[in-house]
């Protein structure tokens, strides 16, 4: 027990309760329902962003495509619907299906090549948002069938149905890599690829399908926006799917992944997009302007990883770590 | 003012970590012009001990005294400059710098811009190489050098800081007899010189031969400090280690039955310069791979399992010849593993925990129709030969690398021995065991050839050798030179390896 009050999810859920406790302070309508439906919106999508970064983190790399791929996997969703004429259903399908495409083809291009996921990432995102423009002249899909936008609206007592499918995502992941085969030598590879190797782990192939998994889970990220914005647009996710990069490294930092790989913590990342959701989300209704709460933002992932440094240095002088 | 009677001293220190107590008051006297003996079983306190006196970690009570002096380290460097060097039981060499600069590394680290004078570094390491009797190019990356030469180099840079009190944390845990004596030597010289030794080993033979006076740890306490080890013996060790003396495993004789045999290797030739290997591995027959290191015996290790590319030759398993292009398809399609004999890089993931390294061999295998698998079913797999073994650790959810070395190497080996494969080749299993658990490790290894493994043993240790294997293949300079049925009498064995190696 003690070591739980020690971890970083127990920190996150302080650091979540004293910015909570700070916001209902100077805001009055903080607690609003409609502010609640709005943060836990934002949270859901912010989740599912970190756990996508955290499925390639695991592997001791990152993943700068994360915000292209779900990009591509939406307009893929809204082609499919409109374009394709397919229920909305089977658009689900060929979403996620051309995600995990792309996650196998970055997955692939690192394994084979043994270049740092870091230039490879780089490059196929700029490929794949240049491509996802070219096959959609840069138009949006707004046709969508009322069953999305309806579902971008739900709400159980206030919180939003997005929100509620990332933590169901999110507690499947964290079942997956605890207690499925797959997951552990997931992390097993990421962890020490020579030796997971020699006890018989596929290390590459571990690798490719981390990469995989990141990208399904940018897909579905990209689904709840498209709900959402009840459209699928190519600037959803900013130039080049580059709005995704800042939640997506804060949230699983903050939440106690190993940068250098073969640890991950669902809990901590889903708790990091809350907390980074309800700091982002206080300051812009305290009308701070965006560019101090992505300088704020950018300070809180530096204190993050300084964070982690010191507390490391400190466990191995005193002979813990 | 009294003159100090001791150059390094260690009064009732502790140190605890989270739920362990690895020292408890222990004391440590070291003379100079003396070599001083640390022995005890793995997870005793030895590598701790000497971190506290090299400043790596801090006491949590007691202090230190160098010649007299009380002194506080708040880091190795200050350590060092109070003359005192060390070879930690974990290799410390950075891979991609060559060994001349590994071995001025300390020295190098202080000027930050100056240019390093690369020709003079080579010139000044070449001595310290020499003294051990080395014949390597400081220019050599220490990447490319085996375990045992690391080693080496990692006692040569300790020797080229000259300093006052020497600690050895299990120098000679991979060395062969041979390069052990070269060690010695330079030892004795040094012990002439003034120097203050520390020596930690699992070889017993090694502290009669070498040692003046010797400390004992049991579970973190002080057995006895700074004894004269005149009037001991090897007996008298082992009663002060373990508390009872040595249970000597007898060899038990096996029957060979006559079944054709699991693998089989036809004249191979491989990348790495094997030339003609010739051997074969019974199901259930225990194959000891003899010879001096550098003989080829872990590099053909790596060519069965698929690491490097068969040139010539024909290897066969289970009577069908195979090409095997990876480690992963060894293990999975035919069934081969391989306990690496270099833990820390290929044997276990150390930031991972003693269950998930012990497991990580039967993952796929307890997998349920979904592929799931919970750490019940794993725990009741792989916690008997952890237990067997007496791995010393809080819980099984304990980092491996938070283990003290020997407990780690025992990890290493438990992994495979509930992987259910059909060879397994293991590589130098007992480096840093203690001698209990070496024999209880012995025996496990026998079950697992009982239960019809077929096991092909790499080990530089005789005795070891002559109490597991059936059959022994000697090799030399990657070739094999003959091969003797093991009678396990010691003398008439080791002498037949020994004209097979200098044939
Ligand atoms: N950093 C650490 N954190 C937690 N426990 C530790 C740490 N270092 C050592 N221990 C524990 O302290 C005990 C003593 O370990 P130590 O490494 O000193 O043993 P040792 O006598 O050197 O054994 P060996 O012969 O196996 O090398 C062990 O039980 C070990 O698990
Ligand atoms: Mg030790």
């Amino acid at each position: 027990m003690a070591s739980f009050f020690l971890s970083n999810e127990f920190g996150l859920i302080v650091g979540i309760c004293i910015f909570i406790a700070i916001f209902s302070w100077v805001d009055a309508n903080f607690w609003s329902p409609f502010n609640l439906f709005v943060i836990s919106r934002s949270a859901g999508v912010y989740a599912l962003i970190g756990l996508s970064m955290m499925a390639v983190i695991a592997t001791g790399g990152l993943s700068l495509a994360i915000g292209a791929i779900g990009v591509c996997a939406a307009m893929a969703f809204g082609w499919a619907i409109e374009s394709a004429g397919l229920h909305w259903s089977a658009s689900l399908a060929v979403a996620l299906a051309v995600a995990l495409a792309l996650g196998y083809v970055n997955g692939w291009l690192v394994v084979r090549t043994g270049i740092h996921s870091f230039v490879i990432t780089l490059a196929t995102m700029s490929v794949f948002f240049g491509g996802m423009l070219f096959l959609s002249q840069g138009q949006s899909f707004r046709a969508l069938p009322a069953e999305i936008t309806e579902f971008g609206r739900l709400k159980v007592f206030s919180i939003s149905a997005l929100f509620l499918t990332a933590v169901a995502v999110a507690l499947l992941l964290a079942a997956f890599y605890r207690f499925a085969a797959l997951g552990r030598e997931m992390l097993a590879a990421g962890a020490c690829p020579e030796a997971a190797e020699l006890s018989g782990v596929h290390s590459g192939r571990m690798f490719i399908l981390c990469h995989v998994l990141s990208a399904g889970l940018a897909g579905i990220a990209a689904l709840l926006v498209t709900a959402r914005f009840g459209a699928a647009i190519p600037s959803m996710a900013g130039q080049l799917g580059q709005d995704w990069l800042m939640p997506g490294f804060l949230a699983p930092v903050l939440g106690g992944t190993l940068l250098s790989g073969g640890r991950v913590s669902v809990p901590g990342t889903v708790l990091g997009a809350i907390l980074v959701t309800i700091l982002a989300n206080g300051l812009l209704r305290m009308s701070i302007g965006e560019f101090w709460v992505q300088a704020i933002l950018g300070c809180l992932l530096l204190a993050a990883v300084l964070g982690d440094v010191m507390r490391k240095r400190y466990l191995a002088a005193s002979g813990r770590a | 003012m009294e003159t100090a009677r001791y150059a390094f001293e260690a009064r009732s220190v502790s140190k605890f970590f989270p739920g362990v107590k690895a020292l408890s008051e222990v004391s440590l006297k070291l003379s100079a012009g003396s070599i001083h003996a640390l022995l005890g079983e793995n997870g005793a306190g030895k590598s701790t001990l000497i971190k506290i006196v090299t400043g790596v970690y801090q006491p949590d009570q007691g202090s230190l005294f160098c010649s007299g002096q009380a002194c506080r380290f708040s880091g190795p460097r200050d350590a060092m400059a109070a003359g005192i060097g060390v070879v930690h039981q974990e290799r410390n060499l950075i891979p991609r710098f060559s060994i001349a600069e590994n071995i001025f590394l300390e020295r190098n680290g202080r000027h930050l811009f100056r240019m390093i004078d690369y020709k003079a570094l080579a010139r000044e390491a070449r001595p310290w190489l020499e003294r051990l009797g080395l014949d390597l190019d400081p220019a050599l990356p220490v990447s490319r050098l085996t375990v045992a030469k690391m080693q080496m180099v990692e006692i040569a840079r300790a020797l080229a800081l000259r300093s006052r009190v020497l600690l050895l944390d299990e120098p000679t845990a991979s060395l062969t007899p041979h390069e052990a004596e070269a060690l010695f030597a330079v030892l004795r010289k040094l012990r002439d010189e003034g120097v203050s030794m520390l020596f930690v080993s699992h070889k017993l033979e090694e502290v009669e031969q070498l040692c003046d006076t010797v400390t004992v740890l049991r579970d973190g306490n002080n057995v006895c400090d700074a004894r004269s080890t005149e009037s001991l013996g090897r007996q008298d060790f082992v009663h002060l280690m373990i508390g009872r003396t040595e249970q000597v495993v007898t060899r038990r004789d096996r029957e060979q039955e006559d079944v054709p045999p699991f693998l089989e290797l036809k004249s191979v030739s491989s990348a790495l310069g094997h030339r003609d290997i010739s051997l074969a591995v019974r199901p259930g027959e225990i194959v000891g791979l003899y010879g001096l290191v550098g003989a080829g015996r872990s590099e053909l290790a790596k060519v069965i399992i698929g690491r490097y590319p068969v040139t010539a030759g024909e290897i066969r398993v289970d009577q069908a010849p195979v090409k095997i292009r990876s480690v992963a398809q060894a293990i999975h399609r035919h069934g081969i593993g391989y306990v690496s004999e270099d833990r820390k890089h290929e044997g276990l993931i150390l930031d991972h925990s003693v269950l998930e390294n012990a497991g990580i061999t039967v993952w796929r295998r307890l997998a349920n129709c979904l592929g799931l698998v919970g750490d019940r079913s794993i725990r009741a797999l792989v916690e008997p030969h952890i237990r067997k073994l007496e791995v010393r650790t809080p819980s099984l959810h304990q980092k491996v690398g938070l283990l003290s070395g020997g407990n780690q190497q025992k990890i290493s080996v438990a992994k495979w021995l509930s992987a259910g494969v059909k060879l397994l080749i293991i590589d130098e299993p007992t480096v840093g065991i203690d001698i209990k658990s070496k024999a209880y490790l012995h025996e496990l290894i026998h079950e697992l050839a009982d239960k019809g493994t077929a096991v092909l043993l790499i080990s530089s240790d005789m005795p070891e050798m002559i109490s597991l294997a059936d059959r022994i293949v000697v090799m030399n300079a990657y070739r094999v030179q003959g091969e003797l049925a093991n009678t396990g009498e010691y003398a008439k064995v080791s002498a037949g390896i020994m004209n097979l190696i200098h044939d």
